[in-house]
């Protein structure tokens, strides 16, 4: 029925981790008025209609705010809450429903925090919010993220923000000197900046003496994923250093890594101020930290500062190799990418381009320096001047990583000129026309040869007597035959040699244009056209 | 007068240092893909093949896919640092009972928080905004997570609860793996 009494206004949640709080206003008459809220949520983002539920913590309560922690348990889904107030047998209409997502209203808790001031430095511990409680509104702890906020305990004192992991040393700092200090957790992606830790003041104590035993200015020197620690040392006396690692991410967990640093092996009690450390890094995906533990001969020890190495980062490139090749117009230039062993491993991180610079040598030191960029190991170059010489020098660089290498060595070659072709063209000449020439002379002595023995053949220039024809034929065929003496010469011979030869090349020619006959089948065509002339001196004889 | 030149030094500071800060995150996108690979490799080393009697215990934890929807990338990339981290928290926990390969566990967890640790100076406001217009896609990956958490914490972390959330993460880089390559 009808009430006077009025409902309450302006709620608000207000969440810290899991502790939930409800506030509102009440403007009417507050003489023996008690409040109850009740609460629905909705599974899953889905706005089905759910009943409403009494919310435990907000009964009967006397004060414009209560706590309801109990009854929460879904915190990533949305919730209604409402309230109205109460006295005797009248109840207030309810409150307009106030719409919430506990997550997205949750604020982060302070951490916990523990100092230990020792040696001129704060050793700080932090614990995080919600450290053993059973239900957490921030589930994954290790995503926060510390911000440090310190200052001297003095007036007009400058405040100074950093971020810590939850083991850290806080080390710049003035020795003998008070410093106050809080600490939040922070969730970046969330956009979440906790509640700040309460204020803790803390006294620097002296440094200590055997300050000059550490190592110092640690540095690390990396070309081609060869990673070098170097460091230095003022002390006097002998001295061995012993290296030690740790792997990156135990920082980030709120165990205590001091047991964790490890020896770098083939660095364990040495007395040389540097060490190869690269066995440590096996991957490039993985941050360390390197420590130089110098210990004196009196069982004195001192740990330096630590040196972060994100190996693709603290690593520079080299530079790579360059050959030069030069055929007629075009300048090849061949890269050997840097790192040698490692340039796989370069290759496929940093994402190699090359810088190719090339200019003219002359005496005229103007020459202009043009430039070439290339992704492969092989690049060529092609508007070049003859008779010059040109230099080169090549850069690896990465873009991703803004990292360019050093510059290799110049390497130099000349480009062949006009004269030298010519001279090329003329020697070739020369050479081409001697060779014809070698060629062509016997070639054209024995076509001569050939074309007199044809005439010989066909057109005899010397007659036979007619009273020696028969012979004649014969005899005139024999020079053709096993001979190559002129006819004329042959002419005056057959008149002295006759009587005696005679016979002799009968057999000879009997013999030949027998078995030349006989075996003509097998000759060649230039053979059978032989044999056939003979056959023919045969039929002249025999007739 | 005098104030304004005094302001012009720390203008230029500032404006340097948000410059400098964003020249160094160009080699992420390859350094995040490397990374992955690696991960994969290593989830994949780090225990033998999935006991079949584990098959029984075997949940569905339904990975809100629609997360990595590449409609806007700039959200894309902060939830996959938030991936990331959830992952990193999880493989933090006791794993005694997964007896699994220690190294090949530290090289995972220093791969991962590598990549943490950059993204956190590379990833802009700007960026982290607009994968907070997206509410409910945030709220369903931490639910997500939550499960896989909770689903430890009950089997107090024995093996096959082990084994089962190993083959989900592993299920969840490589939806990372494959939406990276596509960036």
């Amino acid at each position: 029925g009808q009430t006077n009494l009025k409902s309450p206004q302006d709620i608000q949640v207000y969440v810290v981790n899991t502790n939930f709080t409800l506030r509102w206003n009440y403007t009417g008459s507050d003489t023996n008025v008690t409040f109850s809220a009740e609460y629905r949520w909705f599974e899953d983002f889905v706005t089905n209609e759910t009943e409403w539920k009494e919310l435990p913590g907000c009964q009967n309560v006397t004060h414009t705010e209560c706590d309801f922690s109990s009854a929460i348990t879904k915190y990533y889904d949305t919730h209604h809450v409402r309230i109205r107030a109460e006295r005797r047998e009248e109840v207030s209409p309810w409150s307009s429903t106030f719409e919430m997502n506990p997550y997205l209203i949750a604020q982060i808790g302070p951490p916990g925090v523990e100092l230990q001031s020792t040696n001129g430095v704060i050793k700080i511990k932090i614990s995080p919010p919600e450290a053993n409680q059973v239900r957490k509104m921030w589930i994954a702890h290790l995503r926060f993220k510390y911000n440090l906020v310190i200052w001297e305990n003095s007036s007009n004192a400058e405040f100074r923000s950093q971020s810590i992991f939850p083991t850290d040393t806080i080390d710049d700092l003035a020795p003998d000197t008070t410093y106050c200090l809080k600490v939040q957790a922070t969730l970046p992606l969330d956009l979440q900046e906790g509640l700040f830790s309460p204020i803790h003041c803390v006294k620097t104590t002296h440094k200590a003496v055997n300050d000059l035993l550490c190592a110092t200015d640690v540095s690390v020197l990396a070309l081609d994923m060869k990673f070098h620690l170097h460091w230095n040392n003022r002390y006097k006396q002998h001295v061995s250093y012993n290296v030690q690692y740790l792997i990156g991410y135990l920082k980030k967990l709120h165990d205590d890594y001091s047991m964790k640093w490890l020896s770098v092996p083939g660095c364990e009690n040495i007395t040389d101020t540097q060490c190869n450390f690269s066995s440590i890094i096996s991957t490039t995906s993985g941050i360390y930290y390197l420590r130089v533990q110098a210990m004196s001969e009196y069982n004195k020890s001192c740990v330096s500062n630590e040196v972060k190495v994100d190996p693709l980062i603290t690593n520079e490139i080299g530079p790579p190799g360059v050959k030069v090749d030069i055929s007629d117009v075009l300048l090849h230039i061949q890269i050997s990418p840097p790192g040698g062993s490692e340039s796989e491993v370069m290759r496929d991180h940093y994402d190699l381009s090359y810088r190719i610079l090339y200019w003219k040598n002359s005496s005229n030191d103007e020459e202009e320096i043009k430039m070439k960029e290339i992704k492969q190991t092989i690049g060529t170059i092609s508007d070049l001047t003859p008779l010059t010489l040109y230099c080169v020098k090549v850069q690896a660089f990465s873009e991703i990583y803004n990292k360019s290498s050093h510059y290799s060595k110049e390497e130099c070659i000349k480009t062949p000129g006009d004269k030298i072709l010519h001279l090329v063209i003329l020697a070739t000449f020369v050479t081409a026309l001697i060779a014809v020439f070698l060629v062509a002379t016997p070639l054209g002595f024995a076509l001569y040869q050939a074309y007199n023995k044809i005439k010989y053949v066909f057109f005899p220039s010397c007659q036979p007597p007619l009273n020696i024809e028969g012979f004649g034929g014969q005899l005139l065929s024999s020079p053709y035959l096993s001979t190559t003496e002129e006819p004329i010469e042959n002419c005056s011979i057959i008149e002295t040699i006759i009587t005696e030869e005679v016979n002799e090349t009968d057999f000879k020619d009997y013999i030949h244009s027998k078995q030349s006959s006989r075996d003509s089948g097998n000759y060649s065509n230039d053979d059978t056209s032989g044999s056939k002339v003979s056959e023919e001196m045969l039929e002249k004889e025999i007739v | 007068i005098m104030n304004v030149f005094g302001l012009i030094p720390i203008g230029l500071i500032l404006l340097s240092t948000t410059t400098i800060s964003s020249l160094q995150c160009n080699h992420l996108p390859l350094q995040q893909r490397k990374m992955i690979e690696n991960s994969l490799q290593l989830l994949d080393k780090m225990g033998k093949k999935f006991p079949q009697q584990c098959l029984r215990e075997k949940m569905s934890f339904r990975f809100p896919e629609q997360v990595l929807k590449p409609r806007q990338k700039e959200a894309v990339k902060v939830a996959i640092e938030e991936i990331f981290q959830h992952i990193f928290y999880i493989f933090s926990k006791n794993l005694t009972l997964a007896a699994w390969d220690g190294t090949a566990i530290e090289q995972f967890q220093n791969g991962l928080y590598q990549q943490i640790e950059q993204l956190e100076a590379c990833v802009t406001k700007k960026q982290t905004h607009y994968f907070h217009s997206k509410e409910v896609n945030r709220l369903k990956l931490k639910k997500y997570f939550q499960k896989i958490d909770c689903f430890l914490k009950d089997k107090q972390h024995n093996l096959c609860s082990w084994e089962i959330s190993r083959a989900e993460m592993r299920r969840c880089l490589q939806l990372i793996d494959n939406v990276v390559r596509k960036l």
